[in-house]
C-alpha cells in the first residue's frame, strides 16, 4: 500500500467536488436551509387559543376565615395564562360560540366547585371542559394547559389558606427533572440527530454520484490500470468525501449553534467524533451502493431503501424502543441507530466517552465491513 | 532478446461466446504493432487481457518479463481506452498530474514533465480549464498526455485516433514513430485500414482469433492483393 497515492486520490476526490460549486452549495446550503426550518417549526410558539370561561362557582364562606372562591381563582389563572385569550360567557352560548368557532374551548365551573373542594370524604372537584374536538392536537393542547392551570391555582389555595383545610387540599404538583436543562427547546433535543442525518444523507449520496461516474466514464478502468490497488482506491475516497463531510459538519454545525443559536450541543469534539465516523460508514455505504446503480436516477432511488427508513426507525423521530415488536429489529442493523443514541448521550445527558463507547465500536465496525465489501465491489470490476 | 508482451494460447470466454480465442502474440521493444480487425473483433478484450483488467480463461500473458496480472508492472504501461476516461470536473493539468501520480507517486508531481506533455497534445493554452469544457478532439488529447506521462516503457493504445481530425493524426503517429525509436513499445488497435500502413506489423483480427500476421506489405504479398482491405478479406474468407 502506499500512502502518497492514497492522498492523491483524496485530493482529487476533494477537488473535483470543489470544482463543482453547485454540488459544494446543495451538500453545505441545503442542510442549513432544513435545519432553520426545522428551528422555526420545533419552536413555534403557538398563538393564544380562544377559550370561553363560564363562572357559575357560587363560594363558600368559611367560618373565621372569610370566602373561599376557588372558581373565580381559576379563571384568573386561565386570564393570567399566555396561552390563552379568555371571554367571560353565560352557560346558554357555549353551544352556539363553539359552533361559531369563536372559542375553541370552554371552561365550565358549576355552582359547586368551592363547596365540593372542601366536602368530605373525597374534596374532589370537577372542572367541565367542553371541546370543539376536531382537531386532537388541539384538544389535547387545550385540556392540558386548562388541567395546568387549575393545578397551579388549587397548589398555591393549598398553600395560602388557613390551617386544617391546607392539607387536606388534594393536590400536589411536583416536577423534577434528571438530565433536563431549564433552557433546552425542542428544537435543541433533535437539532444534532438532524445534523447528523442529514450529512449522513448527503455524503451517501455525494459518494454514490461521485463513483459511478467513476465508472460510466471510464475511468474506474484507467485507475486499475495503474499500480493502485483497490483498496487504495477506496481508501483514497474515504479519506477525501470524509474530509470533505468532516467541512461540512463543521460549517452546519457553526451554523447552528451561531445563527439558530441552539441552547447546549454538549462534548463538541465528541460529537463532531461521531458524525464523522458516521459519515465514513455513509462513505463505504455509498460506494457498495453505487455497483447497483446504472445511472444517477438508480441512485435516486435509493434513498427510500437507504435513507429514509433510518430517518423513520433510527430514533430520530419515535424512540426505538416504542416502535411495534415486528419493526424493533430494524434499527439495530441500522448505523444510524448508534449514532443517535452517542448523540443523545452526548447532548442530552452530558456524558462522555465511557458512556458512547460500545455505540461508537459498533459504527467503527460499520464502517470497516463496508470499506471492506465496497474493495470487494471494486474488485468484481476486473472479471 | 525477450518480447516485451509475451501471451501464449490466451482465451477469453464469455459463457458461450468467445472474445478472444486462443491468441499467441510477441511483441519486442521498439515495435509498433497493429491489431487490425472489425468492431466486435476481440482487440479490445485482447488489450484488457494484456493489462489484466480481465482475468484470461486460459493461457498466460507477460508484460515487461513479469507475468500477469501484477500490479507493480503497470508504472511502466500507458493505456488509453476507448471511452475518454477523464475527469470532468478536473482542469487538464489536474487530470494530468492526477494519473502521473498515480502511475509513479514518487515523481508525481514532476511540472516540468506535466507541461511537456501537454504542450506534446497542444493543450498548454487551455492546461487551467476544466475537461468539461474542452471539445472531443481535446480530449482525446488529453487522454492520450495521461497516458504518456509517466514515460511508459509499453504503450496500449485502443482506437486512439477515433474521431481525430487528418492534421491531428499526423503529428500522433509522428510522435508514435518516435517513441518506438526511443523504444517504447506500443500496440494500436484500429479498424481503419490506412493507419495500419504506419505499423512495423500487423495482426487481422476476427472473432476472437489472429488471422494473419505480418508487415502490410509482408501481408499484401501473401494474399497477392494490392490493398491491405483485401488482404484483410483474404484471409477473413479462408478462415471459414
Amino acid at each position: 500500500m502506499n500512502s502518497k497515492r492514497i492522498i492523491t486520490l483524496a485530493r482529487r476526490v476533494v477537488r473535483q467536488i470543489a470544482h463543482d460549486r453547485r454540488t459544494v452549495a446543495l451538500v453545505i446550503l441545503a442542510p442549513m436551509l432544513m435545519l432553520t426550518l426545522g428551528a422555526i417549526l420545533f419552536r413555534l410558539e403557538p398563538a393564544r387559543i380562544p377559550l370561553g370561561v363560564v363562572n357559575e362557582d357560587e363560594g363558600v364562606s368559611l367560618p373565621g376565615a372569610g370566602a373561599l372562591a376557588a372558581g373565580q381563582r381559576i379563571v384568573d389563572a386561565l386570564t393570567a395564562s399566555d396561552a390563552f385569550t379568555v371571554t367571560l360567557l353565560q352557560g346558554s352560548e357555549i353551544e352556539t360560540r363553539l359552533r361559531a368557532g369563536t372559542v375553541e374551548g370552554v371552561v365550565v365551573l358549576p355552582r359547586d366547585f368551592s363547596a365540593a373542594l372542601l366536602r368530605a370524604p373525597d374534596r374532589r372537584a370537577e372542572i367541565d371542559l367542553r371541546l370543539e374536538g376536531s382537531n386532537p392536537t388541539r384538544s389535547r393542547q387545550i385540556t392540558a394547559r386548562v388541567t395546568e392551570a387549575a393545578m397551579q391555582t388549587l397548589a398555591s389555595l393549598a398553600a395560602g389558606s388557613a390551617p386544617g383545610q391546607a392539607t387536606s387540599l388534594p393536590i400536589t404538583v411536583a416536577t423534577t427533572y434528571l438530565y433536563t436543562n431549564e433552557s433546552m427547546d425542542a428544537f435543541d433535543f433533535i437539532a444534532p440527530m438532524y445534523i447528523a442525518f442529514l450529512s449522513f444523507f448527503f455524503v451517501f449520496l455525494l459518494t454514490c454520484v461521485a463513483f459511478l461516474r467513476e465508472r460510466s466514464q471510464g475511468t474506474m478502468e484507467r485507475l486499475l490500470a495503474t499500480p493502485a490497488t483497490q483498496l487504495e482506491i477506496i481508501l483514497g475516497y474515504l479519506g477525501g468525501l470524509s474530509l470533505f463531510a468532516l467541512i461540512q459538519v463543521a460549517a452546519i454545525m457553526g451554523f447552528t449553534i451561531w445563527v439558530l443559536k441552539i441552547h447546549y450541543l454538549g462534548n463538541l469534539t465528541l460529537l463532531l467524533l461521531m458524525i464523522t465516523l458516521l459519515a465514513l460508514v455513509g462513505v463505504g455505504m455509498g460506494i457498495l451502493a453505487s455497483t447497483f446503480a446504472r445511472n444517477e436516477f438508480q441512485v435516486i432511488q435509493f434513498i427510500p431503501i437507504v435513507i429514509i427508513p433510518q430517518g423513520l426507525l433510527a430514533g430520530l423521530i419515535w424512540p426505538v424502543a416504542d416502535l411495534p415488536p415486528l419493526l424493533r429489529p430494524l434499527p439495530y442493523i441500522m448505523p444510524l441507530t448508534y449514532a443517535n443514541n452517542a448523540l443523545g448521550d452526548i447532548m442530552l445527558r452530558g456524558l462522555g466517552m465511557a458512556a458512547i463507547w460500545p455505540d461508537l465500536l459498533i459504527l467503527v465496525l460499520f464502517a470497516l465491513v463496508f470499506t471492506l465489501l465496497a474493495a470487494r465491489a471494486v474488485r468484481r470490476e476486473v472479471a | 532478446m525477450t518480447p516485451v508482451i509475451h501471451a501464449e494460447r490466451l482465451s477469453k470466454h464469455f459463457g458461450a461466446f468467445h472474445a478472444v480465442d486462443g491468441i499467441d502474440l510477441a511483441v519486442p521493444a521498439g515495435e509498433i504493432y497493429g491489431l487490425l480487425g472489425p468492431n466486435g473483433s476481440g482487440k479490445t478484450t485482447l488489450i484488457r487481457l494484456l493489462i489484466g483488467l480481465l482475468r484470461p480463461t486460459a493461457g498466460h500473458v507477460t508484460l515487461l518479463g513479469q507475468k500477469m496480472p501484477a500490479k507493480t508492472v503497470l508504472s511502466q504501461v500507458g493505456y488509453m481506452t476507448q471511452a475518454m476516461a477523464l475527469y470532468d470536473d478536473l482542469s487538464a493539468a489536474e487530470n494530468v498530474a492526477f494519473f502521473a501520480a498515480m502511475c509513479d507517486p514518487a515523481r508525481g508531481t514532476d511540472r516540468a514533465r506535466i507541461a511537456e506533455v501537454l504542450e506534446l497534445v497542444e493543450l498548454t493554452d487551455r492546461a487551467g480549464s476544466l475537461t468539461r469544457t474542452l471539445s472531443g478532439g481535446m480530449k482525446q488529447r488529453l487522454s492520450l498526455a495521461c497516458a504518456l506521462v509517466h514515460r511508459p516503457r509499453l504503450l496500449l493504445l485502443d482506437e486512439p485516433t477515433v474521431g481525430v481530425d487528418p492534421q491531428l493524426r499526423v503529428t500522433f503517429w509522428a510522435y508514435f514513430r518516435q517513441l518506438a525509436t526511443a523504444g517504447v513499445t506500443i500496440i494500436i488497435s484500429s479498424h481503419v485500414m490506412d493507419e495500419a500502413e504506419r505499423c512495423d506489423r500487423l495482426g487481422f483480427m476476427r472473432h476472437g482469433r489472429l488471422l494473419a500476421e505480418g508487415s502490410a506489405a509482408e501481408l499484401r504479398a501473401l494474399a497477392h492483393v494490392p490493398t491491405l482491405e483485401e488482404a484483410f478479406l483474404h484471409f477473413a474468407g479462408s478462415q471459414t
